[in-house]
C-alpha cells in the first residue's frame, strides 16, 4: 500500500514540472521562430528584386558604355515594388559597376554549382547556355571539373568571358580500365572523379570552422535549371530534395512526403529502394555537412546502376533529415534533358571544315 | 503518529499541488504575450535589418532608374523581336525556360511565341508572364495535313512555317500603326526553341541594315556551316548538303531588318518549298548574295549552335499509365 501511494506521490510531483518545463521551452522558441519566417520573407523578395534589376543594369549599363540613352524602354512591374515604398528614409546611392552577374551580397549563403564537363562537339554549346542561366543566379560559384588531362582552352576562354565567379579543375577519368576480378562493370560512372575532385577541393579550400555559408549542388552540364530552383535550395540545412522531371522513364521522379513535411520515401519505379532513389540534379547540400564529413565521396567502383547518389547521401545523412522544397515536392524546377548527338555525316573521314574554328 | 503523518502529507501534497499549478498557469499566460529576451534576437535581428537595407537599396535603384529614363531625346537601340514558333510536347516548357534566360540578358528585345495550338495554352501565358520579358504570345494551328505525325522524321515536313508567317503578319500589323511608319529601326531574327544562342550574336544582329549573316554550328551535317566571306562580300557558302540552294542557310544563320519586312509585305515562309528551301523561299524576294552583310568577325566565329533535344524516355510512364497509375497530371512539366 505505501509503495502504490509513493509511486501516485512521485507522479503527481513529477507531471507538472515537465509541463511547466515543456511549456517554458515552448515560449523561448516561439518568438525566434516568427522571426525566422520574417527574415525568409525579406531574403524571398529580394533574389526575386535582383533578377529584374539585373536586367536594368545591363540596358542602363550598355547605355552609359556607348553614350547612349534609352527611349521608355520596358518598365513593366517595377510599379509594383515602388508603390509601397513612400517610407524610405535614407536614400543610398550606391554606383554599379557593369558586372554581368548581379551584385555579390554578403547575407545570401553561396550556392557551389559542380559541374563535371568533357570534350565533344555539343560541349561549347551547353556551357553557353549554362553559364547563361547561372548568370542570374547572385552569391553563385561555379566549380568547372574538366574529364581532360590538362584544362583546355575552349572552357578556359568561355570561363574568362563569361564573367562569372569560377574555378577551373581538371581531373582525367583512366579509360578502359580493367580491375582484376570485377568483371561486372569495370567502367567508372561518368563525372564521378570529377565530382570527387571538386568536393576535396571544397573541402582544402574551406575551413570547418569558418561561418560561411554554402550550399553544394552537381549541376550536369546539359540539364535545364529554372532560377526558382536556386533560391529553393539557398535555405538547406543539411540536404534538400525535389523531383526532377524526365528521370527513371517517367514524366518525373519525386521524393514521397507526409502529411508532416517529412521524406518516408521514393515516388519511381527505377527500384524504389534504393537508400535515396534521386537524380544527381534533385539534391542539394550545405558546405558545413560537407565539410564536417570529410570522408564522404561518391563511390568509384562496384557501383549499381542508379546507386551513385546514394554512395554519396547515405554518408552524409538519414531519411529523416532530408528536407523537402518546391512545395513540399509538387513543383517541377528542373528538368533532365540530354542534348542529341549531332550528326556529322558531312564532315566525311579528313574533316570538310576548317578545324580552326571553334564550336 | 501515522494519522498526523498522514494529514502532514495530505496538506503537503495539496500545498504542493497548488503551486505547481499556479506556475503552469503562469507560464500559460506567459505565452500569449511578447518575449522580452533581447538576447536572442540579436543576430536574427542584425540580419533582417541588413536585409531591408538592401532591399530598400534596391526599390530605390529601380526606381531611380526609371525616373532618368523619361527625359530621353536621343534615338535608342533597335529592338530585336525574335519570332519563336513552339509546340507542345514533354521537353516544351524546359526549352522555353532556358532560352527566356538567354533572351534575359539582352537588352531591348521583344519576344514573339507563336504556339502550333488553336489557343493559347496556360503552360506557355503563365511561363511568359513569369519571364520578364517583353513578349507577344500568338497562337496558329498547322493544318492537319502539314503536321508532322508520330513517328515521322523530322524532315519529312517543313516546321513551323504557318507560326514564323503569323509571326511576321503581326509584327507588319502591330509596327504599321506605330510612329515612325515604315522607317523603324528594329531586327527580326527566326530563333527555334531548341538551339543555343550566345550573347553576342544578338549585339552583332543589331547593326542590321539589310540582311545579315553568320556561321550556325552542328547543322547541315557538319560541325558548322557558314557563307564565305571574301573582301567583306559574301561570295558563297561553304554548307556539306545542297549548296546549290540560293541562300543554303539554317533558320538560325540570319536576321533581316525590320524595314526589309514592312516594305516587303507578301514576303513569308513557303510551306511548300522543297527540303531545305524554306529559309531562300522567304529570302530570294527580298535579298541578293552579294548585298548579305557578314557578321562575327567576317563570318569566323560560331555564336549559335543548332543543338537539338532528346525525346525522354517514357517507357515507364507508359507502362504505369495502362495501369492507371500514371504520374500525377496536376503537376506541370
Amino acid at each position: 500500500m505505501p509503495k502504490r501511494r509513493d509511486i501516485l506521490a512521485i507522479v503527481l510531483i513529477v507531471l507538472p514540472w515537465t509541463l511547466l518545463i515543456t511549456v517554458w521551452h515552448q515560449s523561448a522558441i516561439a518568438p525566434l521562430l516568427a522571426i525566422r519566417k520574417a527574415c525568409h520573407h525579406l531574403v524571398k523578395e529580394i533574389f526575386i528584386i535582383p533578377e529584374r534589376l539585373a536586367v536594368r543594369h545591363h540596358r542602363l549599363s550598355d547605355d552609359g558604355v556607348e553614350g547612349k540613352r534609352e527611349a521608355g524602354g520596358q518598365a513593366q512591374d517595377s510599379k509594383e515594388y515602388c508603390a509601397s515604398d513612400k517610407d524610405i528614409v535614407e536614400v543610398v546611392r550606391t554606383e554599379y559597376v557593369y558586372t554581368r552577374p548581379p551584385p555579390w551580397s554578403d547575407v545570401l549563403p553561396t550556392i557551389h554549382i559542380i559541374t563535371p564537363t568533357y570534350s565533344r562537339p555539343v560541349q561549347k554549346a551547353e556551357l553557353t547556355r549554362l553559364a547563361n542561366t547561372f548568370l542570374h543566379v547572385p552569391n553563385l560559384h561555379w566549380i568547372l571539373v574538366e574529364d581532360s588531362q590538362r584544362r583546355t582552352p575552349l572552357v578556359t576562354r568561355l570561363l574568362r568571358e563569361m564573367g562569372l565567379n569560377y574555378t577551373h579543375l581538371n581531373v582525367e577519368t583512366p579509360r578502359n580500365y580493367k580491375l582484376r576480378g570485377d568483371t561486372r562493370d569495370p567502367r567508372i560512372p561518368r563525372g564521378t572523379m570529377q565530382r570527387n575532385l571538386a568536393l576535396r577541393w571544397l573541402r582544402e579550400t574551406f575551413n570547418a570552422n569558418s561561418s560561411q555559408a554554402g550550399i553544394v549542388y552537381f549541376a550536369d552540364d546539359d540539364n535545364t535549371y529554372s532560377l526558382e530552383l536556386f533560391e529553393e535550395m539557398r535555405s538547406t540545412r543539411k540536404v534538400s530534395v525535389w523531383p526532377v522531371a524526365f528521370v527513371g522513364g517517367l514524366r518525373y521522379e519525386s521524393p514521397k512526403v507526409n502529411a508532416a513535411g517529412k521524406v518516408y520515401g521514393w515516388k519511381t519505379v527505377f527500384d524504389p529502394h534504393r537508400p535515396f532513389a534521386i537524380d544527381m540534379a534533385g539534391f542539394a547540400i550545405n558546405l558545413r555537412l560537407i565539410l564536417f564529413k570529410p570522408q564522404a565521396y561518391f563511390k568509384l567502383r562496384g557501383v549499381k546502376g542508379g546507386y551513385q547518389e546514394s554512395s554519396l547521401l547515405r554518408e552524409l545523412v538519414t531519411l529523416n533529415d532530408l528536407e523537402p522544397k518546391a512545395a513540399n515536392c509538387t513543383k517541377i524546377l528542373v528538368w533532365h534533358t540530354r542534348t542529341e548527338k549531332p550528326v556529322l555525316v558531312n564532315e566525311g573521314k579528313k574533316g570538310f571544315t576548317d578545324p580552326n574554328v571553334e564550336i | 503518529m501515522a494519522a498526523r503523518m498522514k494529514l502532514k502529507l495530505k496538506t503537503v501534497f495539496v500545498l504542493y499541488f497548488m503551486v505547481s499549478l499556479m506556475g503552469l498557469v503562469y507560464a500559460l499566460m506567459q505565452l500569449g504575450q511578447r518575449c522580452d529576451c533581447t538576447e536572442h534576437d540579436m543576430p536574427k535581428d542584425r540580419t533582417i535589418s541588413r536585409l531591408r537595407g538592401e532591399l530598400h537599396r534596391f526599390q530605390e535603384q529601380i526606381r531611380k532608374s526609371d525616373v532618368t529614363k523619361q527625359p530621353q531625346k536621343l534615338p535608342a537601340k533597335p529592338t530585336i523581336f525574335v519570332i519563336t514558333p513552339t509546340y507542345a510536347r514533354l521537353v516544351q516548357k524546359a526549352e522555353l525556360t532556358r532560352l527566356s534566360q538567354t533572351f534575359l540578358h539582352v537588352p531591348q528585345l521583344h519576344w514573339i511565341v507563336v504556339e502550333d495550338s488553336p489557343h493559347k495554352t496556360p503552360l506557355v501565358s503563365d511561363l511568359l508572364v513569369k519571364s520578364g520579358l517583353a513578349y507577344t504570345h500568338l497562337h496558329m494551328p498547322t493544318a492537319k495535313d502539314r503536321k508532322l505525325q508520330e513517328g515521322d522524321p523530322s524532315w519529312l515536313k517543313p516546321r513551323g512555317v504557318e507560326q514564323r508567317n503569323e509571326g511576321l503578319r503581326w509584327l507588319r500589323e502591330d509596327r504599321r500603326a506605330q510612329p515612325g511608319g515604315d522607317n523603324q529601326q528594329g531586327v527580326v531574327y527566326f530563333a527555334d526553341d531548341d538551339n543555343t544562342y550566345s550573347l553576342q550574336i544578338f549585339e552583332e544582329m543589331r547593326s542590321t541594315q539589310r540582311v545579315s549573316v553568320w556561321p550556325v554550328g552542328l547543322v547541315g551535317g557538319m560541325k558548322y556551316e557558314r557563307p564565305v566571306v571574301e573582301e567583306g562580300k559574301v561570295v558563297r557558302f561553304h554548307t556539306g548538303w545542297r549548296p546549290s540552294r540560293p541562300f543554303p542557310m539554317d533558320m538560325a544563320g540570319f536576321a533581316v531588318s525590320l524595314k526589309l519586312v514592312l516594305a516587303n509585305p507578301e514576303a513569308c515562309f513557303d510551306g511548300d518549298a522543297p527540303m531545305g528551301f524554306l529559309e531562300s523561299s522567304f529570302l530570294q524576294g527580298l535579298v541578293t548574295m552579294d548585298e548579305l552583310e557578314p557578321k562575327a568577325d567576317n563570318c569566323s566565329k560560331v555564336l549559335v549552335w543548332h543543338t537539338r533535344t532528346e525525346k525522354p524516355k517514357m517507357k515507364r510512364e507508359e507502362a504505369l499509365q495502362a495501369q492507371g497509375l500514371g504520374s500525377d497530371r496536376a503537376v506541370e512539366v
